[in-house]
C-alpha cells in the first residue's frame, strides 16, 4: 500500500482540482473511512461553519479494506456537517463507489464550494470532471441511475440525490446505484446544497494488498466464522433486518405511534415473516457481501429496495399503519426521492401526535397511509405542510412549543427500539454523536435483546456505561474499515485487526484497533463541543425519562438516564461529558 | 450485581474450575471496579464479598480486595475488557508445565482458540510481572494461562469469562486424555493446523 493516502480535492466553486496527500501515520491513527473523515472535516471546518454553507466539506473516504476482497468490507464512508443536527454528521454505504474510487487511485474525495448549476461530477483514474446535469433537474433517484448507468456503464460506483435533496430538505439522503442510502442526518442537503446531482466514479486499476498469503488464510477463518454465526448465516439472508419485528415486539420494546406505547403479542400483519412470504421477489446486498439482507419487494407490479426494520417500523407501526402493503409503498417512495426513512417517519409521526392533541392543525393523523404517501411527496417538494415537515421533527415541535413531541436526540429522529426496555440502548441514544442514532450510539439491541456475544438484562443500568462506550469505539472502527456491522456480530476485533494488516501491512492487535476508535469517538465529541453541542443535550425526550411504558414485557419501566450517564462518562474519562486534556494526550488529540 | 458474580462464581466452582477458596472475578463500571473479596468462596459469594476499587488509585477497598487486583487493573487500563474471570482449571495447568502455548486438538476448542499462550512469571500471584505481561498478551487472546497457576479470561460480562475459561479446560481435558492414549497432537490435527468447524 501506498505510504500515503491519495485525496481528489475538488473546489464546485472555482472548478479547481487538486491532488491532495495525507500520510499514513496519521491514516493510521484513525484507520480510514468514518475516523480518517472526522480528522479532515476538523482540518477544514470550524465552530461557525454552517452545515449548507459552501465551506462544508463533502468527504468521501474508504478504508483500509475496501476493495480488497474482504467479506462486507467493501463500504464507503462520508464525513460532512449535519443540517439537522449541527453535530459532526459520518453516514456510509454499500455502494461500488469506494471500490470504484480505490481501483481509480484515490482514497478519498474532497468536495467543497458550490457549482454554480446543477452538475455531476465524474472521477477516474485521471482526476474529476464536472458536467452539467440541468436536464436531470427534479428526477427521481432510479431515473437518475437508469441514465447515468447508460452513459457511464453499470459497473461504475454513483451517489445521486433525488428532489428531496435538491431541494434540501434537512434529512434528504444520498443514494448509491444500488438504492442504498447514506439515509441519516441529512448528507443529500449538503450535496444538494453544493448543486450536486450525482458522482460517477470509475476506476480501472487493481486494489493493492500487502500480504495476499496472509490474508486468505484469515479470511478462510472468517469466513467460517460468518457462516456459522445464526444472525449472519440464517436470519438475514432469510429475512432481512424485518426479522427484528417479532424479536423486538416479544422483548416488549417495538414502538407504535410515536413511542406513545409499544406492541403486544405477534405482528403478524408486518412481520418479516409476512414480508418474505408475500411481497419479496429477491435478495440484494453490498458489494463483496454474502450476507445479502437487502429486499426486493413488490407490490402491484412496482419493484424497489427495502424496506429494512427501521423504514418498516418508521414509516409503519410509528405511524400506527400495520398494512405492509402502504409501508412498502412509502418506503419505496422516500427511496425515490431522496429521503430518510427513520426522519420522514419520526418528523410524520410528531406531526400526527401534536394534531391529535390539537396543539398543531395538520392534515396528518395516525394510522391514514393515503395521507402519508402524499405529505412524503410534499416535503420533498418542499410544498404546502411540506415545507415545515422538511425541517425535522424538533424544528416542528419547538414552533408549536411542544418539543417533549419530537422523538429525538440532538434533532435526530430515533429508530425503532424503546428505549424504557433496553436501557443501554437508551443510553446510546443519548450519547451518539450524531444525534439519536442506534448505530453511531452503540447497537445495544445486539447484547440486550438478541445476546450477541452474551445477553445483558435490558432493564439493568449498572455496567451500561461500559457496555455503550465499548460497542461504540468498536462501531467506530467498523465504520472507519469501511465494514459491515453485521460482520461485526461474527468477527471480533482480533479478526479485523489481522484482516487490516495483511491487506495494508499495518501490524495492530484488536486492541490497537479499539484504541483507534476510542480515538474517534472523542474526536467526534471534541468536534460537536467545539460546535456548541453541549454534554447537557446528551438526553432523552421527556417521555421516557419520565412515563412508564404501560404495557408488554417491560412494563413499568423508564430511562434512569442520570445513573447511566455518570458511568459513562466516568469510564470514557469525560469529566462533565467533555475529554479533558489528560485523556486527548492520552489519544494524541489536540 | 451480586446475583451475577454469585452465578458465575457458582458455576466456576461447581465446574471444578475453582477450588473452594481459588480464583477472582471483576467487572469494570466506569472508572471503578468490582471485584471479589480476598479468599472469597467462589462458590458462596454475596454482598460481602464484592469490592468496589478505584480503576487508579488505591483507597480502602485494597485492604479486602483480591491480591490480583492490580493485576485486573492493568487488564482494564489497557485492553475494552469489561469483565474478568480468573481460574484455576486442573488440565489446562497441568499442560501449561509443558509448552508455551495450548493449542487445542477438538472441534470446539478450535472453533474460539487457535492457541492459548502461557505466560512465565517467576512470582506467579499478583505480581508486577503479571501486571506487565498479562495485558499485553490479552490484547490478543481472550484467555491466558500463567504456567503452573491459572487462566486469566476477558470478556462483555462475566459470562464470556465463564464460558471461555470453560471451553479451555474442555479441550484441555480431551488433549489430555489424547496424550494418554499414546496420541501426539500433531496425528489428531490436521494439517492446515486451524481446524476444519
Amino acid at each position: 500500500m501506498s505510504p500515503h493516502w491519495r485525496a481528489l480535492d475538488i473546489d464546485l466553486s472555482t472548478g479547481r482540482i487538486f491532488n491532495t496527500e495525507f500520510p499514513e501515520s496519521r491514516v493510521r491513527l484513525f484507520l480510514g473511512g468514518r475516523g480518517l473523515g472526522a480528522a479532515i472535516l476538523r482540518d477544514l471546518t470550524g465552530p461557525g461553519t454552517e452545515p449548507l454553507g459552501s465551506d462544508t466539506p463533502l468527504i468521501f473516504a474508504t478504508g483500509p479494506l475496501t476493495g480488497a476482497g474482504v467479506p462486507s468490507g467493501d463500504r464507503f464512508s462520508l464525513s460532512t456537517l449535519s443540517p439537522l443536527t449541527g453535530t459532526v454528521l459520518d453516514t456510509n454505504s454499500g455502494g461500488r463507489l469506494g471500490r470504484s474510487l480505490k481501483r481509480a487511485g484515490w482514497d478519498l474525495l474532497i468536495i467543497r464550494g458550490a457549482a454554480q448549476s446543477l452538475s455531476i461530477l465524474k472521477v477516474d483514474n485521471s482526476g474529476g470532471e464536472l458536467l452539467p446535469a440541468g436536464e436531470m433537474r427534479g428526477e427521481r433517484v432510479s431515473t437518475v441511475l437508469g441514465k447515468l448507468g447508460r452513459t457511464y456503464g453499470k459497473s461504475c460506483g454513483m451517489a445521486v440525490i433525488g428532489p428531496a435533496g435538491e431541494r434540501v430538505v434537512r434529512y434528504a439522503s444520498i443514494m448509491t446505484e444500488r438504492m442504498r442510502a447514506m439515509g441519516r442526518g441529512g448528507a443529500g442537503a449538503v450535496m444538494g446544497s453544493k448543486n450536486l446531482k450525482a458522482i460517477v466514479v470509475m476506476g480501472s486499476g487493481e486494489v493493492k494488498v500487502h500480504d495476499r498469503g496472509r490474508l486468505k488464510v484469515v479470511l478462510e477463518e472468517s469466513n467460517r466464522w460468518l457462516r456459522a454465526h445464526p444472525v449472519t448465516s440464517k436470519a438475514l439472508p432469510a429475512l432481512g433486518t424485518p426479522m427484528l419485528v417479532n424479536i423486538c415486539t416479544r422483548a416488549g420494546i417495538f414502538p407504535m405511534a410515536n413511542f406513545r406505547r409499544v406492541a403486544v403479542g405477534e405482528s403478524k400483519a408486518y412481520s418479516g415473516e409476512l414480508l418474505a412470504r408475500e411481497f419479496t421477489v429477491g435478495r440484494s446486498g453490498c458489494t463483496g457481501c454474502y450476507i445479502r439482507c437487502g429486499r426486493i419487494t413488490e407490490v402491484d407490479g412496482v419493484r424497489g429496495e427495502g424496506p429494512e426494520y427501521e423504514s418498516l417500523w418508521a414509516l409503519g407501526p410509528n405511524l400506527d399503519i400495520t398494512d405492509l402493503k402502504a409501508i412498502i409503498r412509502a418506503a419505496h417512495l422516500c427511496n425515490e426521492l431522496g429521503l430518510d426513512t427513520i426522519s420522514t417517519g419520526g418528523t410524520l409521526s410528531c406531526a400526527m401526535e401534536l394534531g391529535s392533541l390539537d396543539i398543531r392543525r395538520s392534515s396528518l393523523n395516525f394510522g391514514d397511509s393515503e395521507a402519508v404517501l402524499k405529505a412524503i411527496g410534499l416535503i420533498a417538494a418542499r410544498e404546502g405542510e411540506g415545507d415545515e415537515l422538511a425541517e425535522g421533527s424538533r424544528t416542528l415541535s419547538r414552533k408549536a412549543g411542544a418539543e417533549e413531541y419530537s422523538m429525538q436526540v440532538k434533532g435526530l429522529e430515533l429508530p425503532g427500539y424503546d428505549p424504557r426496555g433496553v436501557q443501554g440502548q437508551g443510553l446510546a441514544y443519548a450519547t451518539s454523536s450524531r444525534g439519536g442514532c442506534h448505530l453511531r450510539g452503540g447497537y445495544l439491541i445486539a447484547r440486550e435483546v438478541l445476546g450477541i456475544p452474551k445477553k445483558v438484562s435490558g432493564r439493568e443500568v449498572l455496567g451500561k456505561g461500559g457496555h455503550v462506550a465499548r460497542a461504540q469505539d468498536f462501531g467506530a472502527v467498523a465504520d472507519s474499515l469501511s465494514s459491515c456491522r453485521f460482520a461485526t456480530f461474527a468477527l471480533t476485533q482480533e479478526y479485523w485487526s489481522r484482516m487490516v494488516s495483511a491487506v495494508t501491512g499495518w501490524e495492530m492487535s484488536g486492541e490497537d484497533m479499539m484504541r483507534a476508535g476510542e480515538r474517534i469517538i472523542n474526536l467526534e465529541r471534541i468536534l460537536n463541543v467545539e460546535r456548541g453541542i453541549e454534554p447537557e443535550q446528551d438526553t432523552l425526550p421527556r417521555r421516557f425519562l419520565s412515563e412508564p411504558l404501560g404495557e408488554g414485557a417491560c412494563a413499568g419501566e423508564v430511562v434512569r438516564l442520570d445513573d447511566m450517564l455518570e458511568e459513562y462518562y466516568a469510564r470514557r474519562g469525560w469529566p462533565g461529558g467533555v475529554p479533558d486534556r489528560e485523556k486527548r494526550e492520552e489519544l494524541g488529540l489536540s | 450485581m451480586t446475583a451475577e458474580f454469585a452465578r458465575i462464581g457458582r458455576l466456576l466452582f461447581q465446574g471444578g474450575l475453582n477450588n473452594s477458596h481459588s480464583g477472582n472475578l471483576s467487572v469494570r463500571i466506569g472508572d471503578k471496579l468490582v471485584i471479589t473479596r480476598r479468599g472469597a468462596m467462589l462458590g458462596e459469594l454475596s454482598a460481602s464479598d464484592l469490592v468496589p476499587i478505584d480503576l487508579k488509585q488505591d483507597d480502602s477497598g485494597i485492604a479486602i480486595a483480591s491480591t490480583e487486583v492490580n493485576v485486573h487493573r492493568a487488564i482494564y487500563r489497557s485492553t475494552s475488557a469489561l469483565a474478568i474471570v480468573h481460574s484455576h482449571p486442573r488440565s489446562a495447568t497441568a499442560l501449561s508445565l509443558r509448552g508455551d502455548n495450548i493449542v487445542p486438538v477438538d472441534v470446539e476448542g478450535r472453533y474460539y482458540f487457535k492457541r492459548v499462550p502461557v505466560f512465565q512469571a517467576k512470582r506467579a500471584i499478583g505480581s508486577e510481572e503479571l501486571e506487565g505481561g498479562l495485558p499485553v498478551l490479552l490484547e490478543n487472546f481472550p484467555i491466558v494461562m500463567i504456567r503452573g497457576h491459572g487462566a486469566f479470561a476477558t470478556g462483555g460480562n462475566l459470562e464470556e469469562g465463564l464460558q471461555i475459561s470453560h471451553s479451555l479446560e474442555w479441550s484441555c481435558d480431551i488433549l489430555l486424555r489424547c496424550l494418554a492414549m499414546g496420541l501426539s497432537p500433531e496425528v489428531v490435527m490436521d494439517d492446515d493446523g486451524h481446524g476444519d468447524w
